[in-house]
């Protein structure tokens, strides 16, 4: 059942998104359908607000883009830049960081 | 147009055109993909097509996704007043430094240019005629309508590009050759603002200038109107 609290999710998807770019380029449809699959469903962003996420990403140097045609169909493919791989693991570190804390409090007596 | 609602709307919350046009590529070839998707899971054509723009997201949504990210606002939307009071000036004068540049640079380059003043040939004079009347004519009006176009493209109100179109009218820029006759040295070649000149020369001698400019310059401000008063 995926998670409701957009709350909850705050920087999630964000955080996803530069993990899944960090293994291969991918354009928007495909970055999607891996969040939701790999999530199993948890964790699924919206269809078409994951652009303007991906544009801002790509404005701040973390992403770079390039057009590309595959099996006859043209889109617009995304990639990690150097600028992105340290975002990600500062992302990555405060991430388990906070994963970390939250458990703790979770199953304190 | 599919997503024209949402284009409008993107628009007159001031992103700049440049990431709507992107947004909108991109959210029609992610609709092409969810559309093929829910056509192979055995929808037919029409109701794999709304399934798909449901999936997709409804036009608030991504509205409010992109306006989420102030970056996208484009600068004539964020500082207005900058760009439409003091960068049509600055432009106007750039452009007529690039139309007198090549002339100025020549002139330097084969030796005309002496302390007695520029002995310029008649090849010379005629460039340099065409030049101030590409000046005077070309530039004003064409800023402004590059103005006009801006605020139009980017939804703004007309308020702004009549400042812009009012700014660059009263700079009135008037571009100047002047040589004696043919070899005799001395002249100039130069720009000036047109109320400058009236204080230095008066009303006789500069108002035919000025006002041919000042209609030119004026027209994109009645295109802008016109076309207000025709959407209405």
């Amino acid at each position: 059942m995926p998670i409701e609290s957009t709350a909850l999710l705050a920087g999630v998807p964000e955080l996803m998104m530069l993990r899944l770019l960090q293994a291969q380029e991918m354009y928007g449809y495909e970055i999607v359908q891996a969040i939701s699959s790999r999530t199993g469903g948890i964790v699924t962003p919206g269809e078409g607000v994951v652009y303007p996420l991906l544009h801002a990403l790509e404005k701040e140097g973390a992403l770079k883009s390039r057009r590309k045609t595959v099996n006859g169909r043209s889109r617009v493919y995304y990639a990690l830049t150097g600028r992105g791989t340290k975002k990600l693991a500062s992302l990555s570190g405060d991430w388990n960081a906070l994963n970390s804390v939250v458990q703790k409090v979770l199953h304190a007596v | 147009m599919q997503f024209e609602v949402l284009s409008e709307n993107l628009l007159k919350c001031g992103i700049a055109p440049q990431y709507v046009r992107r947004y909108l590529t991109e959210l029609s070839e992610h609709l092409e993909d969810l559309t093929a998707e829910q056509r192979a899971a055995g929808f037919d054509p029409e109701d794999a097509a709304i399934r798909a723009r449901a999936r997709l997201g409804s036009d608030d949504e991504l509205a409010g996704a992109m306006l989420a990210h102030k970056d996208f606002r484009s600068w004539a939307a964020r500082a207005p007043l900058a760009v439409f009071g003091l960068l049509p000036p600055l432009v106007a004068l750039l452009g007529g430094f690039t139309v007198l540049a090549p002339l100025v640079l020549c002139a330097r380059e084969t030796g005309m240019v002496t302390h007695g003043g520029i002995n310029a040939p008649q090849w010379f004079r005629t460039s340099a005629a065409i030049a101030c009347a590409v000046g005077n004519f070309a530039i004003a009006p064409s800023v402004a309508l590059g103005f006009a176009l801006l605020a139009t493209c980017q939804r703004l109100r007309d308020l702004w590009p009549l400042l812009a179109i009012l700014v660059i009218a009263l700079l009135d820029l008037q571009f100047q050759a002047t040589f004696p006759m043919l070899g005799h040295r001395g002249g100039a070649l130069g720009i000036n603002s047109g109320l400058w000149l009236f204080h230095l020369h008066g009303f006789s001698e500069t108002w035919r200038l000025a006002a041919t400019q000042l209609v030119l310059t004026l027209l994109p401000a009645f295109w802008l109107l016109h076309r207000r008063h025709a959407t209405r």
